[in-house]
């Protein structure tokens, strides 16, 4: 599933179209969306250097890693990354965001190789978008070609701007013409609900990470929790959401494990089914009077194999109708036919010697007079 | 492959359709001395008990995952459209007259209904005769007031050129002032007065509390925004349908904002490829999103509406015209429950048991 993501970014949206964009979010208890970044990253600078993407070319916003962190794991990885690479660059927004270290030209950017590029003033959202605009074109030219912006975190960003502007920033490049695809990562503790719901209205994607065991609030019974969450840490559930185009959504899970490596996916090993959600979506039962009264060719074929009560009887045996006077085995002036052997009459013996001839009252009815006409279906 | 299963009680209010002055089309008088605009959506229309009356306020809650709200909005405006309605549009959008070209055009839907019935028809229904004439002034009063929109093409050039459509982008300015003197001006031209109705205005702002806007933060300016348009509505002839995601804004300024509303909707997004909804909803591969009803708007009576069902699917029929549909259960898999006897209750599948009963 975490492929697909990929494959959504990889593969970028349509001319004319905004760009696909990804929100990863984690929580304090799986703090683990750098590890989703990377993954991602990875599997991204990957595809651009074998020419599978539609992208010619990545742009990286760092706010919470150094530049060095990452080149380091790409080189991990096997891509190795040096000044003259032409499909990557750095904006690094880590080390002096907000232009504290004196530089004998004040502002804006200097330094580095033209690989990584230094930016001081993170608050200003314009200048931040021009720069990253710029060292897109820088890989890719004027022209059509398009590149990727991955945005480490926007944790910082709202740090120093307010959701407004970051939701416009993030809205501006998805609609640039030359982006093909972007995605950042957030830590949902760290903001209101209402900033996680404006990143996740502007975003086409959601990828969010749940730890095995719910984290609990209260003091109480820490020391357990704090076993089962220490051993069940690097493991999780991914869950993502995507937006398709005629308005529904895609919802998949999958279980996540991180190790020394990275990041690892693996399909989920319990079938455990969301049905709340079903739930919340169909109203209750009192609404859904209205059925169908169509069938399909399935339905049709199953209503001819349902038996009904009255089409097994009477295939030739005659029928057992017990209506409870059948007293006496023997000798007596029945209107109703027996069948044999299976009775299972009443036995009133009293020994050898003696018998009790007995007649009822009701034996010169008929036996369905008075009873339930219904006794003689075959249930 | 069903057929729409379209609820119509036995009962129908018998509205007359004669609008109050002739030169404005596309307008219905309704029970209480209200008179109604047409939604743009034919089901919507008869759900609501006509469609939207004049001098309400239609809130729509928009899911951020489902871009339904537009086929909405896009109905509306296009129905204002065809009708000669003026318009007034405002959008968290750099240029929203943008969206003008998405708007569709009325379908030529007369082509699968037989208009009239023909000679040899006639002929066999000469008993029912009284009837015929009560259905050919069905059709063409029907076709005055509402239509149906072909979603696929994009409106005519002869309704867009020449009308007044009215476009304010909601990014201008860092608060509602500028959107609040364009509502202001533009409900002025549409006074209510006791006698005839001179001429009615629609007013369609979408993504209300989006977060691109500088004032989304704001939240009591928001309420004001809506307070102010709400008042000014009701002394006007018009009516305006807002959208907004609930989302955006805290719990209480949206509990405000819903009972602000007089007609309340919203939209709910619907799981691609849910084994379990295939199995609870017939025709689940066509439905596109759900609609719920919260609100009907009542004026002048203290009288509510109670529906019979709130949700309806939102699917497009002939991938061109919207209809809104009662969510129809499927019907209990035969193969599965054993034969008749056995099972007493009628909902005896256990796959059923995301439903109470």
């Amino acid at each position: 599933m975490a492929d697909s993501i990929f494959r959504k970014l990889r593969d970028g949206g349509e001319e004319g179209e905004l760009a696909p964009a990804l929100t990863v979010e984690e929580t304090v208890a799986s703090p683990f969306a750098l590890d989703v970044s990377c993954y991602l990253l990875a599997n991204l600078s990957s595809s651009i250097l074998a020419g599978k993407s539609k992208s010619e070319g990545l742009v990286l916003v760092t706010f919470s890693q150094s530049p060095s962190f990452y080149l380091q794991f790409l080189k991990q990885k096997g891509i190795f990354v040096s000044s003259s690479s032409k499909w990557i660059r750095v904006l690094d927004c880590y080390t002096d965001p907000l232009g504290w270290i004196d530089q004998p030209s004040p502002g804006v950017i200097t330094e580095g190789s033209s690989l990584i590029k230094l930016h001081k003033c993170v608050s200003d959202l314009k200048r931040l978008f021009s720069s990253i605009i710029e060292a897109g074109r820088e890989m890719v030219g004027d022209g059509k070609t398009r590149f990727s912006v991955a945005i480490d975190s926007v944790n910082e960003l709202l740090r120093h701007s307010s959701m407004p502007l970051v939701s416009g920033l993030l809205t501006d490049l998805r609609s640039h013409a030359q982006v093909s695809s972007l995605f950042w990562s957030l830590n949902t503790d760290l903001h209101q609900e209402k900033v996680t719901n404006a990143l996740e209205y502007i975003s086409t994607m959601k990828a969010n990470l749940e730890p095995f065991c719910p984290s609990s609030d209260g003091k109480r019974n820490a020391l357990e929790n704090l076993f089962l969450v220490h051993q069940d840490f690097g493991k999780g559930r991914f869950h993502i959401r995507f937006k398709l185009r005629k308005g529904r959504v895609r919802v998949m899970s999958e279980e996540y494990h991180v190790d020394q490596t990275g990041i690892n996916f693996s399909p989920i090993s319990s079938v455990e089914t969301i049905i709340a959600a079903t739930k919340s979506l169909i109203p209750k039962a009192s609404y859904l009077v209205h059925f169908n009264l169509q069938l399909s060719e399935k339905e049709r074929f199953e209503k001819e194999k349902v038996v009904l009560p009255f089409e097994h009887q009477d295939h030739g045996k005659s029928t057992e109708i017990y209506d409870g006077r059948r007293t006496l085995a023997d000798g007596k002036t029945e209107a109703t036919p027996l069948s044999s052997g299976e009775l299972q009459a009443d036995v009133v013996s009293s020994g050898k010697g003696g018998e009790i001839i007995y007649f009822r009252d009701s034996d010169d009815e008929h036996p369905d007079s008075d009873e339930d006409p219904d006794d003689d279906l075959d249930i | 492959m069903a057929a729409p299963n379209v609820r119509t009680s036995s009962f129908s209010r018998n509205i007359s359709v004669v609008s109050s002055s002739p030169q404005i089309p596309g307008l219905k008088c309704g029970p209480n001395g209200t008179t109604f605009i047409s939604t743009g959506i034919r089901d919507l229309d008869r759900i609501l008990g006509g469609g939207y009356p004049l001098g309400s306020l239609v809130m729509v809650m928009e899911d951020p995952e489902a871009p339904h709200h537009m086929d909405l909005l896009r109905t509306f405006m296009s129905q204002g459209l065809v009708n000669n309605h003026p318009l007034l549009y405002a959008s968290p959008s750099k240029d929203p007259r943008g969206f003008l070209g998405t708007l569709p055009n009325p379908g030529s839907s007369k082509e699968d209904k037989p208009t009239a019935p023909d000679l040899d028809q006639g002929e066999s229904l000469r008993i029912a005769w009284q009837y015929r004439k009560y259905m050919e002034n069905q059709k063409s009063s029907i076709d005055d007031y509402s239509n149906d929109f072909d979603m696929r093409k994009p409106l005519e050039r002869q309704f867009l050129a020449g009308r007044p459509i009215d476009c304010v982008s909601l990014l201008d300015s860092s608060d509602l002032s500028v959107a609040q003197d364009h509502c202001a001006t533009f409900l002025s031209k549409f006074p209510r007065n006791s006698s005839n109705i001179a001429s009615i205005g629609r007013i369609a702002i979408q993504s209300f509390c989006s977060p691109l806007c500088e004032y989304s933060d704001k939240e009591s300016d928001m309420l004001s925004f809506i307070r102010l348009l709400k008042s000014m509505l009701m002394v006007s002839n018009a009516v305006a349908i807002v959208t907004f995601p609930p989302s955006m804004l805290s719990p209480s300024s949206s509990t405000r904002l819903q009972h602000m509303a007089d007609t309340l909707l919203s939209i709910k997004a619907i799981p691609d490829g849910d084994k379990e909804l295939e199995k609870l909803l017939t025709g689940y591969k066509d439905i596109n999103g759900f609609l719920n009803i919260h609100k009907v708007a009542r004026i002048n009576t203290q009288v509510p509406v109670i529906l019979e069902a709130k949700t309806f699917s939102m699917s497009l029929k002939k991938r061109r015209f919207l209809a809104l549909e009662c969510l129809n259960q499927a019907p209990v898999d035969g193969s599965s429950g054993t034969s008749y006897g056995t099972s007493g209750s009628c909902s005896g599948s256990s796959k059923s048991g995301a439903l109470d009963f």
